[in-house]
């Protein structure tokens, strides 16, 4: 082995890149400090995969008392090498790495990748001293990645870096990987060098004691060998400006990158903690559902699915449209990948008469040509092109899925090499084109004739329709209408001057019903009685029937504490509702922890939905609407959103509940008044903005009329709290 | 400080494990990032210190210990106790 050669890499690039993350990505000098001989360990190994990916760089072991590692010159210390330091990475263990840091600074290196464990994930003495390196680094302006990670790869071909203890330098492709999990890492690397899929940067993060994935987002925003960007996520801790990274990266028109997560572990709203329904039912997947589908990230429910996706966004272009011609020479799996399409969303196109009468000819009479083509399972190549050529060419096709299964005349590399011929021929069509070839050993040399040409493959037919679907999600998000956020005009300062007077805790419902009526919800007038006779009296205000509800600072659950009287349709029956809930109730309260009984007119029967706020820790204010009443966190039919909202997103989540068609009329129901329950959502998103303190606020249930009718407030909780600093 | 004649022959044991010239360990000098012991060498260490000084010591404390003359002060302590 020679001695560290000298740099002809690529030279950091200038303007906009940041410096640190350059020297981490493209340095052209590594110096790796506590590299032992021993091979076998990460210390040894991570030295030697630098020399094995040929690192077009310097690289300079410190390993202090040994003359050399590998064949190269060793030093003591990172100060004794003679010529500059781009990047360090540290495998010293964790009690001596301040040091090692200190010196890094004092001989001006740029940035540090730390791979040793025993910082905070092993307790607070582990988290003292991961905030120590952060100060030392900090204070030279030295990026960091880690502590406790896997390392970085960077495949360029001017570049070849890796400094990671992975068992091999992966093969060069479109597609970055973020991840969190070191032990994942090396899972998907093993896993994508099976499939034959290549990256183009790898980062283990680790503990994210500097750098984390937003800023990784915005360097792969601009790195033109990444055309997708994958990343494993467990905690989330900047949450707002993750959206916006990820909004302004995927929704780059003029060159979206597409963003692909899985979302590992639950947020941090606190579910346990929460009494409101909105806050216990916050913490479920649908949470993070929500902020990825505003942010336009791919949401993943496995590594499979991810890479499935990946290589269809990577390498193909993107769908214009969901209607996808399937091409098949078996039957079943033709059936098979029909159901698995239509289930996702996708539709079979509708071929025009010229697709079809072309199909006729080139195809034997037994085929076939309707949607899915079925070439039958004697087709050899010229079968598959000419299908391939008839979809193509239709203008009614936006995807194309071809499928094989090996019959013993099935000539199966002449097909894959027609399909790569054709899919070069129609590259201007822009339409993506992908395959399942079915089965494993005979396929296989075909298989690798379409990975060698960016030809999307899949084990299974219905992995294929996934990732189709996925590509449409993600391109109908990209041209969307994108409106703005739309706010009423509203009495900003009533409703300031109730929320103000409160301390932290619950409002009381004349406090809540007021702060809502401020922001134009549609609240019922209400009196309090202190007496049967003003109850009676007000009820004959207001006109039967009316409702009697208990109005105390002491009782946040009405319903369960018998606090809630519906119908009443006299005199007669105020008054004994009255007396009867005032004994029930000094049962469990004292007389004077009741404010007064709230006399109401009776709403009338409606649909019922939730409409909530939670204040997440990450993300801020979540919206929350769901189909309501009691049933509520039994049905889970529920959406979220992050506050505030724009105008086409309340549309959006009252089409997103599974229940949906209840609103929309069923068996010769009327329509309800979903514009109204759109305007509440947007209400209720401008009042959350625009008070931070509120902390958890339900809405349970808004009872919608018939459309035209309105909506009306039945029931409301609002609690109060101070911001802590990490909130929002 | 401990004893000078500890500390020698603290010196000497870690130049026989790790190989070294004696002449060249400094007191204040940190077992890995000076004198380069690896994870291994470190358990020897600990094993090395209890044969010379004839004495039991807990490995997660003994492996805690980061230099020369901290080694020293540790087992002079061990020796008092």
């Amino acid at each position: 082995m020679s001695a560290s050669t000298t740099s002809s890499a690529a030279s950091l690039s200038p303007g906009s890149l940041d410096a640190g993350l350059a020297a981490i990505f493209r340095p052209t000098s590594i110096a790796v400090l506590g590299v032992t001989n021993t091979p076998g360990t990460v210390p040894h190994d991570i030295f030697v995969n630098l020399l094995d990916s040929r690192f077009n760089g310097a690289v300079y072991p410190v390993a202090p008392r040994k003359k050399h590692i590998a064949g190269v010159r060793a030093y003591n210390y990172v100060v004794d090498i003679p010529d500059d330091v781009d990047l360090a990475v540290l495998v010293f263990p964790g009690a001596v790495c301040e040091m090692a840091l200190k010196q890094c600074v004092e001989k001006g290196v740029k940035a540090a990748i730390i791979i040793s464990a025993g910082f905070r994930e092993v307790g607070e003495a582990g988290l003292a001293r991961e905030h120590r390196i952060k100060a030392i680094a900090a204070e030279s302006g030295m990026r960091l990645i880690g502590p406790n990670c896997l390392g970085v790869i960077n495949t360029e071909s001017d570049v070849r870096l890796n400094a990671s203890f992975a068992r091999a330098m992966p093969a060069t492709g479109k597609i970055a990987f973020l991840s969190q999990s070191g032990a994942l890492c090396t899972a998907v690397l093993d896993y994508a060098a099976g499939k034959n899929i290549g990256f183009s940067k790898f980062v283990s993060l680790g503990n994210k004691a500097d750098v984390d994935e937003i800023d990784l987002l915005r360097f792969l925003a601009a790195d033109p060998e990444t055309a997708v960007i994958l990343m494993y996520l467990e905690e989330i801790t900047r949450g707002r400006e993750l959206m916006k990274a990820a909004r302004d990266i995927a929704g780059d028109m003029s060159a979206p990158k597409p963003i692909l997560a899985i979302k590992g572990g639950r947020t941090a709203a606190g579910a346990a903690a929460a009494l409101s329904h909105t806050g216990a039912l916050a913490a479920s997947a649908e949470v993070c559902d929500g902020v990825f589908e505003q942010s336009g990230i791919v949401r993943c429910a496995s590594i499979e699915e991810m890479f499935n996706t990946a290589q269809l966004l990577a390498y193909q272009p993107l769908a214009r449209g969901h209607r996808i011609a399937i091409v098949t020479n078996a039957g079943g799996p033709g059936v098979m990948a029909t159901d698995a399409a239509v289930n996702q969303g996708l539709q079979l196109a509708r071929f025009s008469t010229e697709t079809v009468a072309a199909l006729k000819k080139a195809l034997p009479a037994a085929a076939n040509t309707k949607n899915p083509i079925d070439v039958i399972g004697d087709a050899r190549e010229d079968r598959y092109a000419a299908a391939l050529e008839a979809v193509f060419a239709d203008d009614d096709v936006d995807q194309v899925l071809v499928i094989l299964t090996p019959q013993s005349m099935t000539n199966i590399n002449a097909i894959a090499r027609a399909i790569c011929e054709l899919r070069e021929r129609f590259a201007s069509t822009r339409k993506p084109l992908v395959c399942s070839f079915m089965g494993s050993r005979d396929v296989a040399p075909g298989i690798e004739i379409l990975q060698e040409h960016m030809i999307p493959h899949y084990l299974l037919p219905e992995w294929a329709a996934d990732a189709m679907w996925n590509a449409v999600w993600y391109g109908r998000w990209l041209t969307r209408e994108r409106t703005e956020v739309e706010t009423y005009a509203v009495d900003r300062e009533k409703a300031a001057s109730v929320i103000d007077a409160v301390p932290d805790g619950y409002l009381i419902e004349p406090q809540a019903l007021d702060v809502l009526d401020a922001y134009g919800f549609p609240v019922v007038d209400y009196e309090i009685a202190t007496s049967s006779d003003e109850a009676v009296a007000a009820a004959e205000r207001f006109g039967y029937p009316v409702v009697l509800r208990v109005v105390s600072p002491k009782i946040v659950h009405k319903f369960e504490m018998k606090g809630v009287v519906l119908n009443l349709g006299s005199a007669d029956e105020v008054r004994a509702a009255y007396d009867a809930m005032r004994a029930n109730l000094l049962v469990h309260v004292r007389s004077e922890d009741i404010t007064g009984i709230m006399v109401r007119r009776m709403i009338p029967a409606g649909k019922e939905v939730i409409l909530g706020v939670n204040r997440d820790p990450v993300f801020g204010h979540m919206l929350m609407l769901g189909l309501g009443g009691i049933y509520v966190e039994a049905f889970k039919d529920v959406t979220f959103r992050i506050v505030p909202i724009r105008r086409s997103a309340a549309g959006k989540m009252v089409r997103e509940l599974r229940t949906v068609s209840v609103l929309e009329g069923l068996r010769g129901e009327e329509p309800s008044d979903i514009p109204g329950i759109e305007e509440a959502l947007k209400r209720l998103s401008q009042l959350a903005d625009d008070f931070p303190r509120i902390a958890e606020l339900d809405i349970n249930p808004l009872i919608v009329h018939p459309r035209g009718e309105g909506c009306h407030v039945a029931d409301v909780r609002i609690r109060l709290e101070a911001m802590g600093p990490r909130s929002r | 400080m401990a004893d000078k004649q500890i500390l020698e022959r603290v010196i000497k044991v870690v130049a026989n494990v790790l190989g070294l010239d004696p002449e060249e360990i400094e007191p204040q000098a940190n077992f890995v990032f000076d004198l380069g012991a690896e994870s291994s060498q470190s358990v020897e260490l600990v094993m090395a210190f209890e044969a010379e000084f004839d004495v039991d010591m807990d490995q997660e404390q003994a492996l805690a210990v980061q230099t020369v003359e901290g080694a020293a002060d540790f087992i002079a302590t061990q020796l008092n106790s």
